[in-house]
């Protein structure tokens, strides 16, 4: 295809309204972007301002910067790369604003390919310099994506159906993703803040399932790393469930964090969902038999055994707090040994500990136990002065799954 | 590179080094997908229908509702009043002895 033919193809693109072709036109790895290369030998922009004017703006610049992006690619020039196609990702905004919907499919196409060319500025040397060139490059990508959200969002012309605002979810999900990538989940706060502000927009059920998954583990993410347990594990079990059974990479993630966090409620994974996960059951079946039985020193040697990739992963910290239930199924086999008695004493929870692997004081055992009363994961008092535990007759140890709100009080 | 490293021990050095990598391999299995710089991906496609979801076995059960709401990928009763183990044969006779040293404590 040479440069002409190129043209021609995106004006009629243009104007027969069709996003997906404009897409495949702009995208750099198309087979035509190599015969544009070939065809120009070394263009610049320089030598290519022959072109200026050969379409209506701002086109002829969008296809002059994509010969450009092409021919850095081709020369693994990543950073001039990057530069040009943040370029065309500008010009294109502007022929955006003043369109509708039809064009996203090809706005969602450049800012993945921005994305992307951000991650590929790579170097044969692992020079600190590099590594700043390659932060900035993400930094910028993630600001022109930023800004194509605005401008999905401020659509107040097209008629709702053709709205640019069925844009705002997917690209909102390629900016958490880029903070995510970068490591400034702090700045997602701002973009999430101009969303909830704007209620004119369709309830997010009312759009593509993709949008609607990827969307909802990053807000997943943040609140889990936010500690907001009860909003994380909805979020996270929405995009779960609503996930296309055929992205299992992208159910795994999700699960990673839902798993801990359904434990969490006092819902264990099945043996037939793990079976699907091989790698989460490797991590999560050692907790999960643990609290199944109250073997506490399993549990601890689990937690001990995945510590640093725990952390990694940020697992751990909601791991240590299922901790509490492993606590509680140990308490239960010690009620049921004491053939369910309504009043044991704390030395007879403390001898268990001991014979679980806990080396501790019999005040401890006793602030474990106050602790196990407090989280409604056992029905009774403790009378201090008679070091007695006094538990409820009925319904001593009621499933967690029964306790309300269980994540509230983590 | 750690024979070249020592080039006077080929031997003893490979038998370390198989050690040391299935110690390394016991203590931190590999987790695949979830390493690090690998993000949620991209869906090859935009839409899809209930059936190619996780939502196609609840038969109307809310997500997530556990085995006794009529989803089978969670468990919420699995309390057992009849573990036979070592563990419980170690208990009981734990308990058997505070027991009796309780009460020799109160004569």
């Amino acid at each position: 295809m040479d440069f002409a033919t190129f043209i021609t193809q995106l004006n009629d693109a243009i104007y027969h309204e069709n996003g997906p072709n404009l897409a495949y036109l702009l995208r750099p790895t198309s087979p035509h972007g190599k015969d544009l290369v070939k065809g120009f030998r070394n263009p610049t922009r320089q030598s290519l301002s022959i072109y200026d004017g050969s379409m209506q703006a701002p086109w002829d610049e969008i296809a002059i910067h994509y010969v450009l992006v092409c021919t850095h690619v081709a020369k693994k020039r990543y950073i001039d790369a990057f530069k040009d196609e943040s370029q065309l990702v500008t010009l294109f905004l502007r022929f955006f604003t003043e369109n509708r919907g039809w064009t996203l499919p090809a706005l969602f196409s450049i800012l993945r390919d921005l994305r992307d060319l951000a991650i590929d500025v790579r170097f044969p040397f692992n020079l600190r310099k590099y590594s700043n060139q390659k932060t900035e490059c993400m930094e910028e990508s993630a600001r022109v994506i930023a800004k194509a959200f605005g401008n999905c969002m401020t659509d107040r012309t097209s008629p709702p159906e053709q709205s640019r605002k069925w844009g705002v979810y997917y690209v909102v999900g390629l900016v958490l993703k880029s903070y995510f990538r970068i490591k400034r989940i702090s700045l997602s706060k701002n973009i999430l803040r101009a969303l909830e502000a704007n209620n004119d927009i369709p309830p997010l059920s009312a759009y593509p399932r993709s949008h609607q998954v990827t969307f909802r583990y990053y807000i997943g993410m943040l609140s889990f790393l936010n500690e907001e347990f009860a909003k994380s594990e909805e979020e996270l079990t929405l995009a779960f469930y609503n996930c296309h059974l055929e992205a299992h990479g992208n159910q795994e993630r999700i699960l990673a964090y839902l798993i801990p966090l359904r434990i969490l409620r006092g819902n264990l994974p099945s043996a037939e969902l793990l079976k699907r996960f091989p790698v989460l059951q490797e991590i999560f079946s050692p907790f999960i038999a643990a609290i199944q039985v109250g073997d506490l020193s399993a549990y601890d040697k689990a937690l001990e055994r995945w510590e640093s990739r725990l952390l990694e992963l940020n697992l751990w910290l909601s791991l240590e707090k299922a901790r509490e239930l492993c606590v509680r199924g140990l308490f239960r086999r010690v009620w049921v040994v004491s053939g369910k008695a309504t009043r044991i004493p704390i030395t007879t929870f403390h001898a268990a500990l001991r014979v679980s692997g806990q080396i501790l004081e019999c005040d401890e055992a006793e602030c474990l136990l106050a602790n196990q009363i407090y989280r409604n994961y056992i029905r009774g008092y403790i009378s201090h002065e008679k070091q007695m535990v006094v538990l409820a007759s009925t319904n001593t140890f009621p499933k967690v799954a029964d306790i309300p709100q269980p994540l509230a009080s983590l | 590179m750690s024979s070249s490293s020592k080039p006077s021990e080929p031997s003893k050095d490979s038998k370390s080094d198989s050690k040391t990598d299935s110690k390394s391999e016991t203590q931190q299995p590999h987790l695949g997908l979830l390493e690090e710089d690998d993000e949620f991906e991209e869906f090859p496609v935009a839409d899809w229908k209930d059936s190619e979801t996780d939502l196609a076995h609840l038969g109307g059960a809310a997500p997530g509702a556990a085995k006794s709401g009529g989803d089978k990928l969670w468990e919420d009763n699995w309390d057992d009043d009849d573990i036979e183990d070592e563990f419980s044969v170690q208990l009981r006779s734990e308990l058997e002895k505070t027991k009796s040293s309780s009460t020799d404590m109160e004569q």
